[in-house]
């Protein structure tokens, strides 16, 4: 191969730029940056979706409020719409684009905007007044699901074929096949109403309103006892997945040499269930888990509508139903970046837990 | 009962699995001695139930599996006889490793994945109440030398950071941790290039002279059982048909299915178009054939080999075989060695 002549300052021009490029490649061969660049893309572009869709729905919040005055208060059209253009600030008139472009300033600020619907109040407030709720409520289920998932599918598998498998096997599939909204209603009419087992009233609702809110054994008592119902229905209707993945996870991590040579090696029955069969059999579990704590945020929208809970789910739901535009971004932002991040974690947890995908070799 | 110096002592046993059409006899009235320091090489083709054999000496078979009959007599370094068919779980899971370990074929699958190479050594001590970390790490160095790997190096890797020779030499120094006195190979090389394969066979031999323990290798690789066997039994649909010292089985096989087996391996002399294969495929172990079970395959069968199963005989200083045809076999086996530079090699 022959040399190609360069100029001498072009040369020394290549040296500096391929320095750089060394640098660049170096910081964007960083798996932090990597993950980070694609989190914030993954936001922008959900971010912009949603804007967009949302104001491609039917109505919009002016025009909701309008119907209310209209029917509510047998308002003339003309009358109800003067009314409402005091009462909100917001112009569904103004070009999309500018509309666009003030609310990315605003997210750049770290400002999530005002609520349209609710005599404008920052969004943040408003999530974090509901987010406490949900976080308590949907994580105690996906923690209780998720747990009890686990156990029972691995005991299916190591007990397969026997009438616990089979009878744990059948209520799995019944509970991965119903949807959540029936199992709350069969609860409130079945266990509320026919049965009488418990009185609707006082399960409904975030705590009862009499108590003061604090740290006192009565408030806390009142906060479990009414998310019994959210929970359990989550529960229900989420624990059959849990189990079944577990339960066929489970199943071919048995069938591994390795667990045939942990026995041969004469390893006590609860070192190999734990550390070897357990241990593996859920590591196809973690990213399924990371999404769904990612979703706690946005609640369990039916469930909390269903038993007015005062969670994230059912404000969510309502404001799409105002279709107060900046309160519905702001809890899909919120929520999506805590999928984003929940997924970040758990790629990070999963290196831990399963060397061979170790970023970054070490 | 054998002589003093037998270590393992398999009799009469029987393994049989419990499948769908019925039962499938997988190990049929096996009976052999394994002595101090020997090497017994079990060989074969797949399904012929040495796989099965040698899961059945550990008790590690799958639920499915009923051993039948027989009785496996294992004598300690105290010299006390135990049969390990009536062993209780806490007793078993002592005898397993510390008395008698495995190294099993396919070593990337052996290996748990997510856990270091020292984890499961120290797992493996711990459960034999070796309690003693450093002690530990000195004899797993000490042997990860022996087998010829970097010992720092392996002891801190994950399995998958090694390549399948070096697995296998972990798993031959994880097998030799406890110090066992019988170790079953069950195809250690199956799965390397020749190589590795040549370097394993190596290592083991330094090892064994060395350590001194006992062994069952299993191999459908005759040249691999030759270079490392004392004795040699063939098996074939459950069976030992024959079984005798290395020399005797591969210069005067006495067994019609020795023979196929010699003779449909490769030799560096013979050119390639005189290999000649077995006819036919190994025998439906749920209803197997009356009389030999080879008899359908056998050139050389006659009347009575389809009725009536033949016994094991001895033919010459610890070589037994049941064949009726033994003598015509040992016959044929000589012509053909008498070809020119025909020898095993």
């Amino acid at each position: 191969m022959g040399a190609v002549p360069l100029p001498v300052s072009m040369s020394k021009n290549m040296g500096l730029w391929s320095q750089v490029k060394k640098v660049l490649g170096g910081v964007y061969k960083s798996y932090t940056f990597r993950v980070t660049i694609q989190g914030f893309l993954t936001l922008w572009v959900v971010t912009t979706c949603t804007f967009y869709m949302i104001r491609k729905m039917p109505n919009n919040p002016i025009q909701v409020k309008i119907e209310e005055f209209q029917t509510k208060q047998n308002l003339p059209y003309e009358e109800a719409r003067a009314k409402v253009a005091g009462l909100y600030d917001y112009d569904p008139d103004a070009p999309f684009i500018e509309q666009y472009m003030d609310y990315m300033g605003d997210l750049a600020h770290g400002n999530l905007g005002k609520s349209i619907t609710t005599g404008r109040t920052p969004v943040s407030q408003q999530i974090t007044k509901y987010l406490p709720w949900t976080l308590f409520a949907v994580g105690m289920g996906l923690l209780i699901s998720f747990v009890m998932g686990v156990l029972a599918g691995a005991a299916m598998a190591y007990w397969r074929g026997s009438v616990f498998d089979n009878v744990m096997t059948a209520f799995a599939s019944i509970s991965y096949g119903i949807p959540d909204f029936v199992i709350a209603f069969m609860i409130l009419l079945i266990g509320g109403i026919q049965l009488e087992i418990f009185k609707v009233g006082d399960y409904i609702g975030g705590v009862d309103p009499q108590l003061k809110a604090g740290f006192n054994p009565d408030y806390i008592q009142s906060l479990f006892k009414h998310a019994l119902l959210p929970v359990t229905t989550y529960v229900l209707a989420s624990v059959g997945g849990w189990m079944l993945t577990m339960k066929s996870s489970t199943i071919s991590t048995l069938g591994e040499d390795y667990i045939t040579v942990a026995h041969a090696r004469g390893l006590s029955q609860r070192r190999i269930l734990f550390g070897y069969v357990g241990r593996n059999a859920m590591l196809p579990l973690m990213t399924r888990l990371a999404i769904s704590v990612g979703f706690i945020l946005s609640g369990s929208i039916i469930i909390e509508t269903i038993f007015i809970y005062p969670g994230l789910g059912k404000y969510l739901f309502e404001m799409i139903g105002r279709r107060d535009y900046t309160t519905i971004q702001g809890i899909f932002l919120v929520t999506s970046a805590a999928v984003v991040v929940s997924n970040i974690l758990a790629d990070l947890l999963f290196g831990v837990l399963d060397p061979r995908v170790r970023v970054g070799g070490k | 009962m054998a002589g003093q110096d037998v270590v393992l002592s398999v009799q009469d046993l029987s393994i049989d699995y419990l499948t769908r059409r019925g039962r499938l006899q997988a190990v049929s009235h096996v009976s052999f001695d394994l002595h101090r320091g020997e090497t017994l090489a079990l060989i074969g083709e797949s399904g012929c139930g040495k796989s099965t054999l040698n899961f059945g000496l550990m008790r590690l078979l799958p639920k499915t599996a009923r051993t039948e009959a027989g009785k496996i007599v294992y004598t300690d370094r105290q010299n006390r006889s135990i049969n390990i068919l009536e062993l209780n779980p806490r007793a078993l899971r002592r005898f397993r490793w510390s008395e008698c370990a495995m190294v099993f074929q396919g070593a990337q699958n052996s290996l748990n994945p997510v856990i270091h190479v020292r984890d499961m050594i120290f797992d493996t001590a711990r459960a034999h109440g070796m309690n003693n970390r450093n002690e530990v790490r000195q004899r797993a160095l000490e042997l990860f030398r022996k087998v010829r790997l970097d010992p720092d190096r392996v002891f801190n890797a994950y399995p998958h950071e090694l390549s399948g020779g070096m697995r296998q030499r972990v798993l031959i120094a994880l097998g030799l941790l406890l110090n066992p006195q019988v170790v079953i190979f069950d195809e250690p090389t199956t799965a390397l290039d020749i190589l590795t394969q040549r370097s394993i066979l190596n290592v083991l031999r330094d090892l064994k002279e060395e350590l001194g323990f006992s062994s069952i290798f299993i191999s459908h690789d005759l040249a691999v059982a030759a270079e490392i066997a004392d004795t040699v039994a063939t098996m074939y649909a459950g069976e030992i048909v024959e079984m005798g010292p290395v020399n005797d089985i591969f210069y005067e096989p006495r067994h019609a299915y020795t023979l196929g087996l010699m003779e449909a391996s490769p030799r560096l002399s013979v050119g390639r178009e005189e290999l000649e294969g077995i006819p036919g495929s190994p025998p439906d172990l749920v209803e197997p054939p009356t009389g030999c079970k080879f008899h359908i395959r056998c050139p050389l069968a006659i009347e009575s080999c389809k009725t009536t199963p033949p016994q094991l005989e001895r033919v010459g200083a610890g070589h037994i075989v049941a064949c009726y045809k033994s003598n015509e076999v040992l016959e044929k086996g000589k012509a053909l060695r008498a070809l020119p530079a025909t020898h095993l090699s």
